[in-house]
């Protein structure tokens, strides 16, 4: 399915929509440039299992957050990462666990997903205006 | 006393040994960047087989510079978080094993709190101050009223400000890491070019970064032809303006009059440049630690370790690193 984003509030309100149909052990892959939004999303996802969006920041950094909210939450992302370094990480143990993955640039982990994990594309059209694909999940 | 400090938390291996908390005997610093720059940052698993190559190297080096050996040391002090869980578990069981078979107490630092008392290796701020610690990985604001005593008074709540130097650098086609690109650049450059948007959060004290990098990349695929020269000192422009605002800010309301940058972003030129002018301007004073102690170091961690020590908070072989370790307590009246 795919949808629009006018604003920050529109992309982090259709993350909500996503968080709440995750269940233990789903992993969400976002796809999109830089700018596109996908840590905006991630806050939204995060907000519909409780976790602040506040506590949310770039994960580029340090490249898996965790945070526990009854059920465990992974932040991952790859931005630094070329595609060879990937393994490196042992992303199976968070993939694989009953928690719960968001993944941004999950295009770098393409090998090492799970084939039913929920896709989502963020397209920066223009400005303000972002077109949002959703696979494996109707919201 | 002589405190020998390790620090292991992103990409750079560093011990030192600090004479009473304030001065620094030696500090030997490996920076990775060159293995990093092909990557366009930090890969943590290169880093920690990095670090695990480098530490002893480090630490002897140290050792040797300062003449001492390890029955000279009263304390380890070692970095256990915030940073790169596979680096900091390097740094951490390094500790562990020197204290163990040495049988030389160890501590525990927090990274942060380094950056927050850098200052004291060189100069002695007046309690209570407002500290900004700003780098790669955070921006935090902090009201310090002691060693020990954080209060948080804001943070990022998307990108570091480091990060969005490092972002931006990497769109305009330069490489890691980006602070000193863009500084460089940015000097060159007309500040007031391009009206690149300050993110002033409302009824908080918070920081935001995305919306900054986003418009560069914005105004950089309208106007491909633009001077990076300008993209620079208009994006760092706006950073500069958006750090220094919100610390007088907030040094107002708090009622202090002296502030403390640290962190590697308060290497940067134009910030301190502009923290220096403004703080003389309202009476006020900036203390910005050197170049070398901006950027991470373990003369830091060695200094906050003796204040530590002194207040008997020893740690145990239980000591496990931890990637996210906020510091001090959070303010809940902005």
């Amino acid at each position: 399915m795919k949808l629009q984003s006018k604003s920050e509030a529109e992309t982090r309100d259709i993350g909500r929509r996503i968080g709440k149909r995750l269940k233990r052990g789903n992993v969400v892959c976002l796809y999109g440039d830089l700018g596109a939004g996908k840590t905006t999303m991630v806050k939204g996802i995060a907000s519909a299992l409780g976790i602040s969006e506040r506590d949310i920041t770039s994960a580029s950094y340090t490249i898996i957050a965790e945070y526990n909210a009854g059920v465990t939450f992974y932040h991952i992302d790859l931005y630094r990462l070329a595609p060879e370094q990937v393994p490196d990480l042992g992303l199976h143990e968070y993939l694989g666990s009953d928690g719960i993955s968001v993944i941004e640039w999950a295009e770098r982990a393409e090998g090492e997903v799970p084939d039913d994990s929920i896709r989502v594309r963020l397209n920066h059209k223009e400005e303000d205006l972002r077109e949002i694909e959703i696979r494996g999940m109707e919201v | 006393m002589l405190i020998l400090g390790i620090d292991t938390s992103c990409d750079d291996t560093s011990a030192a040994i600090v004479e009473d908390g304030c001065r620094i005997v030696s500090n030997v610093v490996s920076s990775q960047n060159e293995i990093h720059t092909k990557y366009g940052g930090i890969v943590p698993e290169l880093a920690s087989r990095r670090h695990i190559e480098m530490i002893w190297p480090v630490v002897k080096e140290t050792m040797d510079k300062a003449g001492t050996n390890f029955k000279d040391i009263s304390a380890i002090a070692v970095t256990h978080g915030p940073g790169l869980i596979g680096s900091l578990l390097v740094g951490v069981c390094f500790a562990k094993s020197i204290s163990y078979s040495q049988k030389i107490p160890m501590v525990a630092v927090n990274h942060l709190e380094g950056h927050m008392i850098s200052i004291f290796l060189e100069n002695t701020p007046e309690f209570p101050f407002i500290g900004l610690v700003v780098s790669g990985g955070h921006t935090s604001i902090y009201l310090v009223e002691g060693f020990g005593q954080y209060t948080e008074i804001g943070r990022t709540r998307d990108d570091a400000a480091g990060e969005a130097y490092d972002k931006v650098a990497k769109l305009l086609g330069f490489g890691y890491p980006g602070g000193p690109i863009i500084d460089k650049l940015a000097s060159e450059g007309n500040p007031e070019a391009i009206a690149f948007p300050r993110s002033t959060l409302k009824e908080s004290h918070d920081f935001s970064f995305s919306g900054l990098k986003t418009s560069v990349l914005n105004y950089t695929k309208k106007h491909p032809d633009a001077k990076k020269e300008d993209i620079a000192a208009s994006f760092q422009e706006a950073v500069v303006d958006v750090l220094v605002n919100r610390v007088i800010e907030v040094a107002e309301i708090k009622g202090v009059k002296e502030v403390v940058l640290s962190g590697g972003v308060a290497a940067n030129s134009g910030l301190r440049e502009r923290i220096s002018q403004i703080t003389s301007e309202k009476g006020m004073k900036a203390y910005l630690p050197s170049l070398h102690l901006c950027t991470d170091n373990a003369a830091m961690v060695a200094a906050v370790g003796f204040h530590l020590f002194n207040r008997g908070e020893v740690a145990n072989y239980s000591l496990n690193p931890r990637a996210y370790l906020p510091l001090g307590s959070a303010d809940g009246q902005p």
